[in-house]
């Protein structure tokens, strides 16, 4: 187990390494800082003024090994718009990303488990078909259409929930609803797949047969084992919603760090845009960093392989 | 049933604004503004936009104060002020004053801040707002003199508008950052609440003072919140959760305004869009080398139209390189009134029978620019059409691979042509002209004092740019202000919101 | 000697042995309700793109500033303009019949592009596995580690927005689910009797990947091309709706819901109209892949 935790967290390590770099270069390609920083009413004389502050022209080889090295002790630089610290920023702005990333993955597993399961016990039957129904419809819906139909039936013709902001609970309502729904078919496919299977196997056969109760045999047998997948794909899933957020955010002006990646992108931010990217990705990678030593952990034989 | 859904929303909106609220308006005193910018700093010198400038009104004093209504200068912060000489200004100060820390306000003060952000070392973000700053001198407590470089007339401009009087104690204390965090100032409301990017809170300065030019502030807390959604700010505004807000599209200007529920009021602004092409070829050889061709693309875009359907509200289209209202913008020039017709014979005499393709690229409006991409089409020049923002695509211009751009340019408010023509056709990265005679002129009507010169070289040089051309002036731009009925505001056509002088019915 | 056997009166094979696979396969399409419901729509919207240019009542470019935002023939509309005209006062309906020929364009050449890709790496990996696999694996590690929006937002900010550079920023981003796929398919034939009999018949290399493992591969690659088409289409909306994907005038059906988007209050048909579009050629295509899933692979339906 030692050395597999190992081995994986030398693959986690280089990839972040890889994700880094691409991160630098891409973004670093975006226009000249210099002009985004000095903003819409600069001179010519302001932008060379900036240029030669924060050392645009040196090479970039030079910057990204200052950056990389920084990043790793968690300094991201300073944000060129805000004038402060990017770390400060983040700080501020990750925990409505993650709240929003949390209450939608839990909204999805609440939906898409007793869905998916249900499912499985009556393969073919109503419920079956109402569960495939609301997945197919959840992969083809643009989640930034949906989320525009909530605002105008939920703002404007039942104003319930506020539709924008991050105030209250109530301000994640919508949001949630909107990237929840967006991770609910994958998970409920899983977990209709994994009951089958494990409905199908021997051991629950003979639980059956011994005559357990029927909610004994479904969610203390099959469920344990048919959600162990349903664990990493929702490790995964909860990584993707970091990125999707982005659209959300922006729509529903929640102030997260997906919101801020997208003015930031606008706005040649470049600092506030790598340090988003490289911290997205890192959560995914520690994500299934996790996932993978937990199901190595559940099923010894990946640890072997 | 288009009308009865637009009611129903209207009605629902409404039932919403029955729930109370935790922002009440006029009941407990509380003024909901809402805009959509993140403002990157409060403090003045550090930030570049526009919801900046109305910030820096509100919470700090300058030494002038521009009247709205007569543009005249005024004194503020000083008592009285005169030119010794060409480059020397005096300025008797108010005594008495104080900051919102209790600080009290006097020449040191004032010395401190001339003398800060004139030092390029300060890192003002907009250099041109103190760069025309040689160094200020204490005479005593309450008597200042600003040196100047050189000879600049729009001098007042920026004493008036682009230099706040800050604290000497307190921001040689805690320095641009503290001043982002807890600002301090002298000015008609102190910030007591501020949320970088999302929210700022004001509560009426009891200490300031009485019959000065901007008048006594009544309205006790002022709230902002940033919305970038501008749907959304619509709502909160119906819901009764905001109370003021702007730049509302004309569309929904005019839904707003036949509802009742809210008051609409439209101003002009300094802003003018224009169409800059590359006469000098910097981009390489292109059409637009060729006058006959700019003269065909002016001839081609049907300016009144687009105004009447799309730009609305005071909105005019101009025909100079200039807001009309600004000193030396000569009106008089070369007109391109629409017709197609004559864009074709002149496209044919140019060489260019079946028209031919072209980048185009803009950074706002994309519907106006998609009006003008359709009349181009209409004469055969295909547009290839690239929609940047801001930042991207003022640097593309500056690396020369942007033939021809819809732009526009609010002059920072100044009401004066040197805030725009020159700015534009000296010969700087954002000159696709390169013509050595506009640049000559111009800087002679920038540099020279005596008003009758300076506006007889700027004529010249409006005269010359609009007979050649190199750009095609559009239209000028509108702002509609949408605000609770409660609330009694009066907007200005310098596009700065007044806060102080508003007040509830 | 068999036409004797066959003389003899003996029934013919197909009696005995019931439907030729290919009378199997038929029957499984058409009692594949999915995929005869998605088959359908695509057909229509493909009709649609197709037959835009002849059909269209009106040119999607053409503006009439003094007829905008007209609504829609049900709510107070005419017929002149079935679906209403945009803020621009162009044929909704002839727009979003162009609209179709864009998105389809994007979702078949950004999965041919990614499946170019992901298949070569998926390939590679599966036939050759140890080091080569060990990279690819990392590769897709790595590219399934970038936030994909936030990338492709990014990388279209920086070149400018337009057809081919969203077809080839999706095509470079969304090949990472070919790759996993035809990764773990090709590891399972490899393993089969008849690539070790091409082997040792001597057959080259290139010739057993193409002869022995593509054909056989076929089918998973048909059910991940048809799922990122749909990824893709969904992607280009939604990088043109935050302006940062294929650029005006295009009648991109994303832009749309983009432009419709003021209007949300007050002239809701602007954004439903485009969003039903692309629900319905995302649900289409999804359910076609589903069905050829199914339809082709029996013993993997769920």
């Amino acid at each position: 187990m030692l050395v597999y935790t190992l081995k994986r967290l030398l693959l986690a390590l280089l990839v972040a390494m890889t994700v880094s770099a691409i991160t630098f270069s891409l973004t670093y390609l975006a226009g000249d800082p210099a002009i985004a920083m000095a903003g819409e009413t600069a001179s010519d004389a302001d932008i060379e003024y900036i240029e030669k502050l924060y050392g645009f022209d040196r090479p970039i080889v030079v910057q990204y090994f200052e950056w990389a090295l920084n990043a790793f002790q968690g300094d991201f630089g300073q944000s060129f718009y805000f004038r402060i610290p990017v770390a400060d920023l983040l700080l501020e702005r990750l925990p409505v990303s993650m709240t929003l990333g949390v209450s939608a993955i839990s909204f999805a597993i609440l939906l898409s488990i007793p869905l998916g399961v249900l499912a499985a016990m009556r393969p073919n039957s109503l419920l079956d078909r109402l569960a495939l129904g609301i997945s197919v419809v959840g992969q083809a819906m643009p989640s930034f259409w949906f989320a525009l139909v909530l605002i105008v039936m939920f703002a404007v013709w039942y104003p319930v929930f506020p539709t924008t902001g991050s105030e209250t609970w109530l301000h994640f309502v919508l949001p949630t609803i909107v990237l929840g729904y967006y991770a609910t078919p994958a998970i409920m496919r899983l977990t209709r797949t994994g009951m089958l299977e494990v409905l199908g196997s021997d051991y629950i056969r003979t639980a059956r047969a011994k005559g357990l109760p029927q909610h004994v045999i479904l969610f203390k047998h099959a469920l344990r084992n048919a959600v162990i997948p349903v664990v990493s794909l929702a490790a995964v899933q909860f990584g993707f919603m970091l990125g999707g957020s982005i659209v959300i955010e922006s729509i529903f002006a929640l102030h997260g760090a997906g919101y801020l990646a997208w003015e930031s992108i606008g706005r040649n931010d470049l600092p506030v845009v790598q340090a988003v990217v490289l911290v997205f990705s890192l959560f995914y990678i520690v994500l299934t960093f996790l996932s993978d030593l937990l199901n190595a952990w559940l099923d010894p034989r990946i640890r072997v392989g | 049933m288009k009308k009865f859904l637009a009611a129903s929303a209207l009605a629902s909106l409404a039932l919403v604004s029955a729930i109370p609220a935790a922002h009440a308006g006029k009941a407990d005193d509380t003024l909901n503004i809402v805009w959509e910018r993140e403002l990157e700093n409060v403090d003045s010198y550090f930030n570049t936009a526009r919801e900046g400038i109305i910030v820096t009104r509100l919470t700090w004093d300058g030494l002038l104060y521009r009247d709205p209504k007569t543009m005249d200068y005024v004194p503020l912060i000083a008592k009285s002020f005169k030119w010794v000489d060409d480059t020397t200004l005096e300025f008797q100060l108010r005594e008495g004053l104080t900051f919102h820390n209790g600080e009290e306000l006097d020449a040191d003060d004032v010395v401190f801040t001339y003398n800060w952000v004139a030092n390029p070392d300060s890192g003002v973000k907009t250099q041109r707002n103190v760069n025309w700053i040689k160094e200020a001198k204490k005479l005593d407590k309450y008597t200042v003199q600003v040196m100047l470089k050189e000879p600049f007339p729009a001098a007042l401009e920026f004493v008036s508008g682009s230099v706040p009087i800050y604290p000497q104690d307190y921001y040689s204390k805690v320095g641009p950052d503290g001043m982002g965090q807890k600002p301090v100032g002298s000015g008609p409301y102190k910030i007591t609440e501020v949320e970088p990017g999302r929210k700022i809170v004001w509560e009426k300065f009891d200490g300031y003072m009485k019959d000065g030019p901007k008048g006594t502030p009544t309205i006790g807390k002022i709230v902002q919140r940033t919305i970038p959604e501008r749907n959304t700010q619509i709502a909160e505004l119906l819901s009764g959760r905001a109370d003021w807000m702007w730049r509302v599209p004309a569309d929904q200007a005019d839904r707003l305004k036949s509802s009742g529920k809210v008051q609409i009021v439209n101003e002009e602004t300094f802003r003018i869009g224009y169409i800059t092409m590359d006469a000098a070829g910097i981009t390489g050889d292109t059409p637009l080398k060729n006058p006959l061709v700019r003269k065909a693309i002016s001839y081609a875009i049907d300016r009144k139209a687009i105004v009447e359907a799309l730009v609305r509200g005071k909105s005019q289209v101009v025909n100079s390189a200039c807001f009309p209202s600004q000193f030396g913008c000569e009106t008089d020039v070369t007109k391109y009134p629409y017709d197609p017709a004559k864009a074709k014979a002149l496209l044919a005499e140019a060489g260019y029978p079946d028209g031919f393709s072209i980048d185009f690229y803009a950074y706002r409006n994309r519907d106006y620019a998609e009006a003008m991409l359709n009349f181009l089409s209409q004469v055969g020049i295909k547009a290839n059409f690239g929609y940047l923002k801001y930042a991207a695509l003022r640097d593309k211009i500056r690396s020369k691979e942007v033939p021809m751009a819809f732009m526009t340019w609010g002059s920072y408010s100044i009401n004066d042509v040197s805030a725009i023509t020159s700015h534009f056709f000296t010969h700087g990265k954002d000159d696709l002209a390169l013509d050595p005679k506009v640049k000559e002129l111009l800087q002679k009507g920038d540099t020279t004092v005596d008003s009758a010169v300076r506006k007889q070289a700027y004529s010249e040089a409006l005269k010359l740019i609009a007979e050649q051309a190199y750009w095609l002036p559009l239209w000028s731009y509108n702002t509609n202000y949408a605000f609770s009925n409660d609330v009694d505001f009066t907007p200005t056509s310098d596009e700065i919101p007044r806060f102080f002088t508003a007040s509830w019915k | 000697m068999t036409t004797t056997i066959a003389n003899r009166g003996l029934p013919a094979a197909e009696d005995i042995v019931g439907p030729t696979p290919g009378q199997q396969l038929r029957r499984r399409i058409f009692g594949h309700r999915g995929l005869m419901i998605g088959g359908g729509i695509l057909v229509i919207i493909f009709l649609m793109a197709l037959s835009a240019p002849f059909l269209a009542p009106h040119d999607p470019y053409f503006q009439e500033l003094l007829a905008r935002v007209k609504p829609p023939v049900w709510t107070t509309g005419d017929w002149k303009h079935v679906l209403g005209t945009d803020q621009l006062g162009r044929d909704y309906l002839s727009r979003i019949m162009y609209g179709a020929q864009i998105s389809l364009l994007i979702g078949f050449a950004a999965a041919f592009i990614s499946g170019v890709i992901g298949t070569t790496l998926g390939v590679a990996a599966g036939y050759f596995g140890g080091r080569v696999d060990m990279v690819v694996t990392f590769l897709i590690t790595v590219r399934l580690s970038m936030p994909v929006v936030l990338v492709a937002l990014a990388v279209v900010a920086l070149i400018g927005g337009s057809l081919t550079v969203v077809i080839s920023v999706l095509g470079l981003l969304l090949w990472d689910r070919y790759a996993v796929v035809m990764r773990s398919a090709t590891m399972q034939i490899r393993q089969m009797d008849y690539v070790a009999a091409a082997k040792a018949v001597g057959c080259s290399t290139p010739r057993i990947l193409l002869t022995e493992i593509m054909p056989n591969i076929m089918n998973n690659l048909i059910v991940v091309a048809t799922l990122e088409m749909a990824h893709a289409i969904l992607l280009e909306a939604a990088l043109s709706f935050l302006g940062m994907g294929v650029q005006p005038p295009l009648p991109s059906w994303g832009l749309m819901v983009s432009e419709g988007k003021d209007y949300i209050l007050f002239e809701a048909w602007m954004i439903t109209i485009p969003g039903v579009a692309l629900f319905l050629l995302v649900l289409a295509i999804n359910l076609v892949g589903d069905g050829i899933r199914d339809v082709t692979a029996p013993e993997n339906r769920n």
